[in-house]
């Protein structure tokens, strides 16, 4: 008995063939692309030229080398904010992931009214952020907001949420963590279905607990969307905006002011400096480019 | 068969898209007219936006051609002329506050209408006048004035023992006389009602400038060269204002930065005064109806009395499509009729000397106006430059945040005036040019 003949594979390069491929894969990539140009990185270059100019909104810009960077070391506001969207992103990320893994397996069960938690967990998701924000104003409004209403009526002090920074920052979390927080366990109840249950049968029946069960063998399984979710949720906190420009306006004081806020405070608000609020985009970008690089690596190490 | 269904799917996908347009196609904020069409683009309350439309109306009537208005809010204004300007797209004609316009004038961005307006600029206060002004040339018109007065309710301050309110410019409370009426309102209002606040948040942090204005301060050196509020006069007036937060007399809320507005609260029935602008004056009449009496008094005085230049002017692209119709437009929105039926429907001042002598019909508040109408008189010229300065809008925002480092942050007097003082001296070397 004689195997049989396999064909070899057409070469893939130098044919007529290939080449018509090519051509047809650029003309499929192209609008994607020109918009990736036009729209992403066109104004990513651009903001690194400005970044090196002192640039107002009207007239030409002249070079000024690293001034608007020797401005931004020195500058107080700046390194507030930073260390202000440190701490949002310290808070946002894993609190954020670890409910959505939670809902998930909450709701990953068979719980009686499934789909409407879902929905409602997921909802904020859907809707403006814009909006979010505002309904975050009309509960934290220290006034006439609904959660001081509810402290009264229960007999409690109002509690300052907008002239108390660590207060301002806590209802901004909140806020964002609500918003979020449904994607997060979206996803999970998705990577949840990829779970083989054969393996979690199989660690049952070598006697782990529920929770040694979730501990050791479904949360391990979920990596890579934890991962992805980690990751994500990190690009996101760096570029909060909407929630703290509706909420707080970066204050009281600084207190809630981040790199987004700042950097378009700078630019586009009544100062109008082009050159300083790209610098501080700049920095941005180049934060959130290692923290990404970080993150992918440490992924990569725990995989092998 | 299947070319025959093609056709019809593409015709279908086609008026699909065709349909969708009215609903997507997203018309264009800002665009420049040409020919017999002009283009105007105003933010305000929607009354304020239908007079606009009806005096477009009557242009358009008049001298038969199309005036296109787009109506955006106060919020995105600027960033849509900014956008408009560089581009090539901004609108023939804009409302503009007048801080601002002290950057468009200053970089050449707006219609010289020297000539058009000489006889609006008879009729106008030369202080006043002097808001639109850049360099001996006009560039737009003083189309409104706004300013601040006290609004109270009698019943509380009745209630917390206060006699008398002033009734006459000259009995306006010395500030030591409304820190005493503050403290008995704070007294009596327990946790529900606080004793007044200022309506400084969001762009309006140059309110503060009423009380540095009173002690007998100015923002700049007379030459807007430098900054000048680092002196007694300056530390007077932000000891006093922050002293409205060490003393409770006011909400933490409504500081400098605060995303709200003070006057939610007030109509609300949890402040006893506040310092309000005539242009919530309809507001007020509708939102708190009959539930509560209100009236109106002259803001406190220290050195001298002293109110804000609020309000806004009507300019023209120097770029426009349509110079000329845009210049006619402007004088025709500037004439005695229209300013006349805009502040009346409105509730708001006119700039016209001939028309603050008469007895305008405002559709409401009329019994108020009178008080918001003497605050004006109390601007005087340096007021104006201080706050019209090509770099102000910046210096405002800068206000903001120092000012509420000192109320909200614990930050001392001294150090709060060095650190307003600094960044008014930095930005004010792009002054030059500026005044009239």
């Amino acid at each position: 008995m004689t195997a049989p003949v396999v064909e070899p594979p057409p070469p893939l390069v130098g044919t007529t063939g290939s080449r018509g491929q090519a051509r047809v894969a650029w003309a499929m990539l192209a609008p994607n692309l020109l918009l990736l140009g036009v729209f992403l990185l066109g104004p990513l270059v651009w903001a690194f030229l400005m970044a090196f100019q002192e640039k107002r909104s009207f007239g030409g810009g002249t070079w000024s080398g690293l001034d608007n960077f020797a401005r931004l070391l020195g500058d107080d506001v700046f390194w507030r904010a930073l260390l202000n969207t440190a701490v949002f992103t310290a808070v946002t990320v894993p609190v954020g992931v670890l409910l959505g893994l939670g809902l998930a397996l909450l709701m990953d069960k068979a719980l009686p009214g499934r789909g409407v938690f879902r929905t409602i967990v997921y909802l904020p998701i859907v809707i403006s952020s814009l909006v979010t924000s505002l309904i975050g104003l009309l509960l934290f409004d220290e006034t006439v907001g609904i959660v001081n209403g509810v402290l009264a009526d229960l007999g409690l002090g109002a509690v300052s949420w907008q002239s108390d920074g660590t207060l301002a920052m806590a209802s901004v979390v909140v806020m964002t963590l609500w918003s979020r927080v449904g994607f997060s366990m979206v996803v999970y109840i998705a990577a949840l279905q990829d779970v083989d249950p054969q393996v979690v049968e199989a660690a049952r029946v070598d006697g782990a607990t529920p929770w040694q069960t979730t501990r050791r063998v479904v949360v391990p399984l979920l990596r890579p969307t934890t991962f992805f979710l980690v990751l994500i949720n990190l690009i996101w906190s760096f570029q909060v905006f909407d929630v703290v420009y509706v909420m707080t306006n970066g204050g009281p004081g600084y207190s809630t002011t981040m790199l987004v806020t700042y950097a378009y405070d700078e630019g586009f608000g009544p100062a109008r400096n082009f050159g300083y609020g790209a610098t501080v985009g700049v920095v941005l970008f180049v934060i959130t480019v290692l923290l990404t690089v970080l993150q992918v690596r440490r992924n990569t190490r725990s995989e092998v | 068969m299947l070319r025959g269904g093609a056709a019809v799917g593409a015709l279908w996908g086609a008026s699909t898209l065709a349909g969708c347009a009215g609903l997507t196609q997203r018309v264009s904020s800002t665009s420049s007219g040409g020919g017999d069409r002009v283009t105007m683009q105003v933010y305000g309350t929607d009354t304020e936006t239908a007079v606009y439309a009806r005096l477009c109306d009557q242009f358009a009537a008049d001298r038969g051609v199309t005036v296109d208005l787009t109506v955006v809010p106060f919020a995105d204004f600027a960033t849509g002329i900014d956008a408009g300007l560089l581009s090539g797209t901004a609108p023939d004609v804009f409302r503009v506050d007048y801080p601002t316009m002290g950057l468009y004038a200053a970089t050449g961005q707006l219609l010289d209408v020297t000539d058009p307006l000489d006889e609006l600029a008879q009729d106008v206060r030369p202080a006043l006048m002097a808001a639109v002004t850049y360099g001996e040339r006009r560039f737009g018109i003083p189309q409104h004035v706004d300013t601040s007065a006290l609004v109270y309710r009698p019943d509380v301050l009745r209630d917390a023992g206060v006699g008398a309110v002033p009734d006459r410019p000259e009995d306006a409370w010395s500030w030591e006389e409304f820190g005493e009426v503050a403290d008995r309102l704070r007294d009596s209002g327990g946790d529900d009602r606080s004793a007044f606040a200022v309506n400084w948040q969001a762009a309006g942090a140059f309110r503060w400038l009423n009380w540095l204005f009173a002690a007998g301060g100015h923002l700049y050196t007379e030459d807007l060269g430098a900054a000048a509020l680092d002196d007694d006069a300056g530390r007077r007036a932000l000891d006093f204002t922050r002293s409205f937060f060490e003393n409770g007399w006011v909400p933490g809320t409504t500081s400098t930065k605060s995303p709200t507005y003070p006057d939610a609260q007030f109509t609300a029935g949890r402040l006893a005064m506040l310092c309000a602008g005539n242009f919530l004056v309809p507001a007020f009449a509708e939102t708190i109806g009959d539930r509560f009496e209100y009236a109106v008094t002259y803001l406190p005085r220290d050195e001298r009395r002293a109110s804000e230049l609020g309000g806004n002017a009507l300019v023209a692209t120097k770029d426009s499509g349509n110079p000329e119709l845009a210049s006619e437009l402007l004088v025709h929105l500037a004439s005695p009729d229209a300013m006349r039926q805009f502040c009346e429907a409105s509730v708001l001042l006119p700039t016209r000397e001939s028309l603050a002598s008469q007895d305008l019909d405002f559709v409401v508040g009329g019994d108020l106006m009178g008080v918001y109408a003497d605050q004006v008189a109390t601007i005087e010229d340096r007021d104006v430059e201080d706050v019209t300065t090509p770099t102000f809008a910046e210096v405002n925002v800068d206000l903001a945040n120092e000012l509420e480092e000192c109320f909200l942050g614990g930050r001392s007097t001294d150090d709060t005036l060095r650190a307003i003082a600094e960044k008014v001296t930095a930005s004010a070397a792009l002054n030059d040019g500026a005044g009239s």
